[in-house]
């Protein structure tokens, strides 16, 4: 009896032994900086553009190098780095929502270190990196699902940007690769350390910013060199180097129409002015409505959406010349309606592009939904407008 | 009971007994994958490029270690140009055929998993030396539709034992370092078009690097709009517009196969391409359609301006895939077997 307690306690104390401990070695970045990064490099292949390079990159920091001076590998990789959607979520979702390996964003879908809940902001779609002196480098690469350092050796060789920026521990920064002339079509990269969590942001308050990045000499040349997609509407010829932004609140998402109610007080209201800029990385001002504008909310709760219009300084909204549906305006008036997922144009005969609606609804403690405010940009780049979106930290879901 | 719990025992070994299996047959898979060159010459479809590679003496080498991708005209592609027999061959300089068959072979091995997808001219060497143009038109759907120089790929990864192997349904047409302006004058067909180009100076220019996509109109097809050599003596060239009487031909800083049309609208829906003449006002349109099954035509559209309801001045198609995408140094040509501006049409307003 004794003897057969005692090999059991030697079989337990062997399974202690094997299984019980396990060095787990953590990813750990010290003092690190919170990056994110989008390619601004628009692509339509096209018959007519069929010798363009397609802007299809692999992004590489810190990267190191044999004697042949060719690439093997980096402290980051950023690979199939594609161009970037209309829409950048508050959070990383696009890996459940694709198979696909091309990435519209840095860290996008990549598995990497994350930004904390910072000041109450969630920067979980912002990667960890060092801090300090980094090389950056874009390398061009060719539209498939082989990882960059696998690829044949010539084809690692193209090189659109390399070069380095500086990054201060714990500050968050946004990298943007830019075309920065429309005829010359040289390009470059925009290096903007964001300040939101820096800011004493009401949460009652939407607050949204804007900047005009695109490539200079865009809006002026002729349409045939420009993207055709339909869905950019008034966008597509691009806006001019000087506009003012006014926007209206309506009051009910089922109600898709531009002629639709508006929330008083916020029917084409003045809201600020964006000048062209894709070379100094100046954070532009925050503007703001408030969440529970609409008398129809109940604090929990509100349907707004949002309509934003870029207008040539001069020209008056509330008597516009140029007609509701027109898309072609010059380049002096474009529209952009933020209204539901971004996905479903308006019914009503107008001209503007669609992007996501600028406040987040989720489950929140015992509100499902609740409306929550939010911080946006609205980045204009070369015909097409961009959204981002980031959140705060909400109340987990009480079921 | 006893005795029956035996009978059945001795049932069921003897019924599993009963079954032998001495002659039974396995399907052996195939071993002995052949190398390139007996593939090619045990392939009823395949005679024509198979006596083309003993001719040139291309046979040894492709049977030996690769890897070797193998582009394969069938025998109808070799017939569209007027190859019916190997005896036919014999007609021609064996170092000019060389050059084009090694033009249709690749040192290395090239899957259609290899080719970026949607890519569009991608280069790859050739034995020749020369590179050659992979278009992989693939796009939302999936297609698959891979390009070589121009000609489609019928079908695609077929394994050799040092290689891959495509049949394409035409012939490469590289010209190697002949320019546009050298093909053009090579040819007899082309010598009103040439002597147009000429009085309007725009010939010499055909030699620079271009690129060019010239739409070369035959004789026939200038004499069709009243364009022949007698007539274009007598024209007073100060009167005319050349940039639309013979530049309507030329595609500046362009080089288009046919098949990219095809392969763009599979990639992103946008596979034509509409520019305006060098007067800045006519408007050509260029597309390409598809004929039952698989054969590529193209078409110009030249209309007075690129107003909505401006009505086409006129509109021509082509559709002989064995004389287009003639592929020089500093561009494409196709044949043309209609005219495009008369010289009325071109009087300087």
């Amino acid at each position: 009896m004794k003897k057969q307690i005692l090999s059991i306690y030697l079989s337990l104390l062997a399974m202690v032994i094997a299984t019980g401990c396990r060095k787990v070695d953590y990813t750990k970045i010290d003092q690190p900086a919170y990056l994110r990064v989008f390619n601004n490099l628009n692509y339509v292949q096209t018959l007519g553009t069929k010798d363009d390079k397609v802007p299809f990159f692999c992004m590489l920091i810190n990267p190191t190098t044999d004697a042949n001076g060719n690439l093997t590998g980096a402290e980051i990789v950023g690979d199939f780095l594609d161009k970037r959607d209309a829409y950048a979520p508050p959070y990383p979702s696009h890996i459940g929502n694709s198979t696909s390996v091309n990435n519209p964003e840095y860290p996008g879908k990549e598995n990497v270190l994350v930004g904390p809940i910072l000041n109450g902001f969630d920067l979980s779609s912002w990667a960890q990196v060092p801090s300090g002196k980094l090389r950056v480098v874009f390398a061009y690469r060719p539209k498939n699902t082989i990882p960059f350092f696998q690829l044949e050796t010539h084809l690692k060789k193209d090189i659109l940007v390399d070069t380095t920026i500086n990054l201060t521990s714990k500050e968050v920064y946004t990298l943007h690769l830019l075309q920065k002339d429309f005829e010359k079509k040289t390009s470059g990269v925009l290096l903007r350390h964001e300040n939101f969590y820096k800011l004493p942001l009401s949460d009652s308050l939407v607050y949204v910013n804007f900047y005009n990045m695109s490539a200079k000499g865009f809006w002026q040349a002729d349409d045939q060199f420009k993207d055709d997609d339909f869905a950019l509407k008034s966008f597509k010829g691009g806006i001019k180097d000087d506009m003012n932004v006014y926007v209206s609140l309506y009051e009910s998402q089922s109600n898709l129409n531009h002629r639709g109610l508006t929330v008083p007080g916020y029917k084409g209201k003045y809201l600020t002015n964006v000048k062209r800029n894709n070379t100094e990385a100046t954070v532009s001002p925050y503007v703001s409505f408030p969440l529970w504008s609409s008398s129809k909310a109940n604090g929990v709760v509100t349907d707004i959406w949002q309509r934003f219009e870029f207008l040539l300084p001069g020209m008056d909204i509330s008597n516009n010349p140029i007609h509701d549906s027109q898309i072609n305006t010059g380049s002096n008036w474009a529209v952009v309606n933020c209204v539901l997922n971004g996905k479903v144009s308006l019914q009503s005969n107008e001209n503007g592009t669609v992007l996501p609606n600028l406040l987040v609804n989720v489950h929140s403690g015992k509100d499902n939904p609740r409306t929550f405010a939010t911080v946006n940009t609205l980045e204009v780049v070369n015909g097409r407008i961009y959204l981002t979106t980031i959140q705060r930290k909400y109340a987990p879901p009480i079921y | 009971m006893k005795h029956l719990k035996i009978l059945v025992l001795a049932m069921l070994v003897c019924g599993m007994a009963a079954c032998k299996h001495d002659d039974l047959t396995v399907t052996v898979p195939n071993e002995n994958i052949r190398p390139a060159t007996d593939f090619i010459k045990n392939n009823y479809e395949m005679t024509l490029f198979s006596a083309a590679l003993k001719k040139t003496g291309l046979a040894e080498q492709l049977n030996g270690a690769g890897p070797f991708t193998v582009l394969v005209p069938n025998d109808l592609a070799f017939n569209e140009l007027g190859i019916f027999s190997p005896s036919d061959f014999d007609k021609m300089n064996v170092d000019s055929l060389k050059k084009v068959i090694s033009y249709h072979i690749m040192p290395r091995k090239l899957m259609l998993a290899d080719v970026p997808t949607d890519g569009v001219d991608v280069r790859y060497p050739t034995l020749e030396g020369s590179e050659l143009y992979t278009t992989l038109g693939s796009g939302q759907y999936k297609e698959n539709k891979l390009f070589f120089s121009g000609a489609y790929a019928t079908r695609k990864d077929v394994i050799l034992s040092n290689g891959v192997l495509h049949v394409i349904e035409k012939m490469m047409k590289p010209n190697f370092k002949v320019t546009t302006q050298q093909w053009l004058e090579k040819r007899a067909e082309y010598s009103v078009f040439i002597e147009g180009l000429k009085k309007f100076g725009l010939w010499d220019q055909l030699a620079q690097a271009g690129p060019f996509t010239v739409f070369a109109p035959s004789n026939a097809a200038l004499a069709s709009i009243g364009i022949t050599s007698a007539s274009l003596a007598a024209l007073n060239k100060d009167n005319y517009n050349g940039d639309l009487l013979f530049g309507a031909y030329l595609m500046y800083n362009r080089h288009f196969f046919i098949s990219d049309s095809e392969a763009l609208r599979i990639i992103s829906g946008r596979g034509d391409y509409s520019y305006y003449l060098k007067d800045n006002k006519h408007y050509m349109q260029f597309s390409v359609l598809v004929a039952y099954p698989q054969n590529l035509y193209y078409r110009l559209i030249v209309k007075p301006s690129n107003e909505l309801f401006a009505t086409p001045i006129k509109s021509v198609e082509y559709y002989v895939q064995s004389k287009m995408d003639n592929l020089c140094s500093n561009g494409v040509i196709h044949h043309l077997e209609s005219g495009l501006l008369t010289p009325q049409q071109s009087i300087k307003q």
